[in-house]
């Protein structure tokens, strides 16, 4: 192995000072009995400039506490760092009973140490940070997820549940009639939501044709479900000590019966007539429903056509009201249309209504040709109002009388 | 002279050992993090059964994935704090590899577990069960605040009567 070339003193010396100058270097000695013995170097730059030669050396340098005598020789402990920020590498090493501690100053290497450090702590701590926000921000996501799964799963139950209450509300409604003596057609659009709309009408004798629309306030299963237990009181005849060809008596009693109070605050209009065969004679009575509206055969302007009226306030609000009957002799071949107000009050695409009075023009310009006149009337309103569901349901009954 | 005794205190890197120590010294609190690179000593007084007792304390650098503590470090220690941050539960991990690797190299030493940084409930990551756990273990574990001071000086005044009852 080849000797390592001699320095030259004046390098050595160079270098010396060169170390000296940049990392400050002080020593101390301690003997067995931990009392320092000697002291030397840059102790200033180290803070140990007060150190006391013959006291016990941890009692003075408390970095010594634990460390005496040193666990192996050499010992080295880096960047040891006092409260006043200076720091040094310690270096212990035992020379006969001696246990001599080097301190060369590690500022420089510490603050450059410090730096990189910090700034690798400071980025890992950040990506902790961001790691932490991403999984709480799945976790949210996941928990959204499921919840809206349980939100789609029961609104799909819940469209199911009204797909089976509007088969119901359709299933009650009677079928079309085609007879000599009564024609009957009609045309039921429910809205979105389950409405409130129902209709009827049936022989109460060989004489007597009763017939009515009801619709609830509101939409909706309540909405609904008052509806279809109006409608199959009606059907069933089922009022109490009540003639049924009698349409005042037959409102008194249904508002009697159905009081809002008692029906989860819903209340409701109706039109109900009777219609004599042998006389002709139309008896009706209404509560805040729209007007049927008889067309005479050949009827050329709105004029000729009668709206069959009543003015009474709606059935389940007021109790212990009296209702009006009221007559009307209907010419034969005429047209009875029964409606609600969904088939009247649309939004037209310019935002503004239909009004009762341009629907009644409708009737006038629509061919009397049974189920065909009620699709004609619906393309009509359904060209008024644009693309969309309609707002309301929409009921019209033609009787051909 | 008052007995002397070296405490050190470990841990992974920003648990907030050095913030302890300054609450515990100094009875102040700094938002700002910064890092120790090799070790900071510092010294308070502290009474154990009237006695007065100087606890030399040795803050150490945190451990992190590349660099390990240094047992050299830990070399004539009397106790130690080993402290976990609340908030990840990480380094309870390496609080608990750090734990092994001083019994193993210095032997068995007193010293209490401080989950710090317990004011930050909102992150808080610590269950009821995992603190149960490390106390089935025989740890005994502190809940602490360097913010707030919660269970700093129960901490240290723990481990000063646990080193001076085990001379």
């Amino acid at each position: 192995m080849t000797p390592a070339p001699a320095v030259p003193l004046e390098v050595a010396e160079y270098l010396h000072g060169l170390v000296l100058g940049e990392r400050p270097i002080a020593w101390l000695a301690v003997d067995s009995a931990q009392i320092l013995v000697a002291a030397g170097g840059a102790l200033a730059a180290h803070g140990l400039d007060a150190v006391q030669r013959g006291r016990p050396a941890p009692e003075q340098l408390w970095f010594l506490e634990g460390l005496l005598p040193p666990a192996a020789s050499p010992f080295r402990l880096q960047h040891v760092q006092t409260t006043d920020g200076r720091a040094a590498d310690l270096h212990l090493f035992v020379a006969g009973d001696r246990v001599w501690v080097v301190l060369i100053d590690s500022a420089t290497e510490r603050d450059a140490a410090q730096r990189v450090q910090q700034k690798a702590y400071d980025m890992t701590l950040l990506s902790e940070r961001e790691a932490r926000l991403i999984s709480e921000l799945e976790a949210a996501n996941l928990e959204l997820k499921r919840t809206y799964e349980a939100l789609e799963e029961s609104n799909q139950r819940l469209a199911r549940e009204l797909e089976e209450a509007a088969n119901y509300v359709r299933s009650i409604l009677p079928p079309p009639v085609a007879g000599r003596t009564l024609t009957a057609d009609w045309l039921f659009i429910p809205s979105t939501e389950l409405g409130g709309d129902s209709f009827g009408y049936h022989w109460i004798d060989t004489e007597h044709l009763a017939l009515y629309v009801v619709d609830v306030s509101g939409h909706g299963v309540g909405a609904a479900l008052l509806s279809a237990a109006v409608a199959n009181t009606l059907r069933a005849e089922a009022l109490p000590n009540t003639d049924f060809r009698a349409p005042a008596e037959v409102l008194g009693t249904l508002n009697q019966i159905y009081q809002m109070e008692e029906q989860n605050n819903l209340f409701f209009t109706i039109w109900y007539g009777v219609f004599h065969k042998r006389t002709r004679v139309l008896s009706y009575a209404s509560a805040g429903h729209p007007p049927a509206l008889l067309v005479p055969d050949g009827a050329r302007s709105a004029a000729e056509i009668k709206p069959l009226r009543s003015t009474e306030p709606v059935l389940g609000a007021l109790a212990g009201i009296k209702f009006v009957q009221h007559e009307w002799t209907v010419p034969r071949r005429s047209r009875l249309f029964l409606i609600t107000d969904g088939a009247f009050e649309i939004i037209k695409s310019d935002g503004s209504m239909l009004e009762l009075d341009e629907f009644v023009e409708l009737l006038v310009e629509s061919a009397p040709s049974g189920k065909a006149e009620l699709d004609r009337l619906v393309g009509v309103l359904r060209s008024l109002h644009g693309p969309g569901p309609l707002d309301d349901d929409l009921s019209i009954i033609r009787f051909a009388l | 002279m008052a007995l002397q005794k070296k405490i050190c205190m470990l841990g992974a890197f920003a648990v907030g050992k050095t913030s302890l120590v300054r609450r515990y010294v100094d009875s102040i609190f700094s938002d700002r993090y910064l890092t120790t690179v090799g070790v900071k000593i510092d010294k308070r007084m502290v009474t154990v059964s009237a006695a007065e007792v100087s606890l030399i304390l040795w803050d150490i650098a945190g451990e992190d994935e590349i660099s390990q503590v240094r047992t050299s470090y830990v070399r004539g220690a009397a106790g130690y704090l080993l402290v976990a941050d609340g908030t990840r539960p990480a380094t309870i991990d390496v609080a608990q590899s750090i734990q092994q690797r001083v019994e193993g190299e210095v032997g068995k030493l007193p010293f209490v577990v401080l989950l710090n940084k317990h004011d930050l409930q909102s992150v808080w990551s610590v269950s009821a069960g995992d603190i149960a756990a490390l106390q089935r273990a025989g740890w005994t574990v502190q809940m602490t605040s360097a913010r707030s001071g919660e269970g700093v000086e129960e901490a240290f005044q723990t481990l000063a009567e646990r080193v001076i009852r085990g001379q």
